[in-house]
């Protein structure tokens, strides 16, 4: 018996990559941009989404799509701040999978301008899988150690921003700012970062002017 | 870690394959598949997770054969261009970040089954 070879040169993620580009088209469409929130649990991914519900409201309408693997406590928290949050429980799944958020985008209100998503808490799957979003945010707290980008390079190398949270932590820790700013330079010296607290405000404004821009690049014309 | 995941779209693909041209269970011998330095893929895991997820399946007994290429990249600001290390997206010879210009695939290149 012999063997044959069938080339069949086909994306692994073949699946996946279609529900993306389907909520890519989705977006298009309604002029929506969509953003991906990755980091650990813990990192302040929530925390960070309700202080730009305060820091946001009034001038960018945006819903939420929430992402862990169980209780829908993440959306009733961003719920609690007026803000449209729609849970997905991924049970055992590390990541949001990409059939998934495209499901989800119908039951989200209309009159929106963006749609943030906060992906389930982990530093590595979430970032292997396109869910059709405008950009990843890589977010880091500061409690998590400046070594961290060169350990999980993966996501940071992705990201279209980077935000280091819990800055108001930082009198009480060994974290140096500055190592941390550099070992995310070698790995992506573009994006732009932005360190602040959720927990005081400070530096939040930062990141709702640039999500703002990035949402509506007209009306700020 | 994040083999398992990846590893499922892998098998869909697989599977898919073989139903659509007909191929019997226990025919699929190799699964050539090309997953770039960039993906950080860790071999043993992914054979590990394609044996697991193969199982009671028409694809089951198979091999899982992986190509890793480099992860290079090219300098826009001086040009230089050659292979990198992850972490490090830095040029060598004037410390600019670079573009990635290979080992970034993830793609199943080939089936090898048993010609009847």
């Amino acid at each position: 018996m012999s063997t044959a070879q069938i080339h069949i040169h086909r994306a692994v993620m073949d699946d996946s990559l279609r529900e993306a580009a389907a909520t890519r088209a989705w977006l298009a469409e309604r002029r929506l941009k969509m953003f991906n929130f990755i980091g650990s649990p813990g990192a302040g991914k929530t925390a960070l989404l309700e202080a730009l519900a305060d820091a946001l409201a009034g001038r960018l309408k945006f819903a939420v799509i929430e992402g862990d693997c169980a209780t829908a406590r993440d959306a009733e928290r961003v719920a609690a701040r007026g803000i449209s949050a729609i849970q997905i429980v991924t049970g055992d799944g590390c990541h949001l999978p990409a059939a998934a958020v495209h499901q989800a985008l119908a039951d989200l209100p209309g009159g929106m301008d963006c749609i943030l998503v906060e992906n389930v808490g982990n530093l590595v799957c979430p970032a292997a899988f396109d869910i059709g979003e405008t950009a990843k945010i890589a977010v880091l707290s500061v409690t998590e150690g400046e070594d961290k980008p060169l350990k999980y390079p993966g996501l940071f190398r992705k990201a279209g921003a980077l935000v280091l949270t819990k800055t108001d932590l930082l009198p009480h820790l060994r974290f140096n700012m500055d190592t941390c700013r550099q070992a995310i330079r070698q790995i992506n010296s573009a994006a732009p970062l932005f360190e602040l607290s959720a927990k005081t405000g400070t530096g939040v404004a930062a990141l709702a002017d640039w999500l703002q821009a990035q949402t509506n690049p007209i009306l700020q014309a | 870690m994040h083999e398992v995941s990846i590893c499922q779209g892998l098998v869909k693909v697989v599977l898919d394959e073989l139903t659509q041209r007909a191929i019997g269970a226990g025919r699929l011998k190799r699964v050539r598949v090309v997953a770039g330095q960039l993906h950080q893929l860790v071999p043993d895991s992914l054979t590990f997770a394609y044996e697991l997820l193969t199982r009671d399946t028409p694809a089951a007994g198979s091999q899982l054969d992986l190509r890793m290429p480099p992860l290079l990249a090219q300098c826009p600001g001086c040009g230089w261009n050659g292979a990198i290390e992850p972490p490090v997206f830095l040029c060598e010879a004037c410390g600019a970040g670079v573009e990635i210009t290979g080992g970034d695939e993830l793609f199943v290149e080939a089936l090898e089954i048993d010609d009847l």
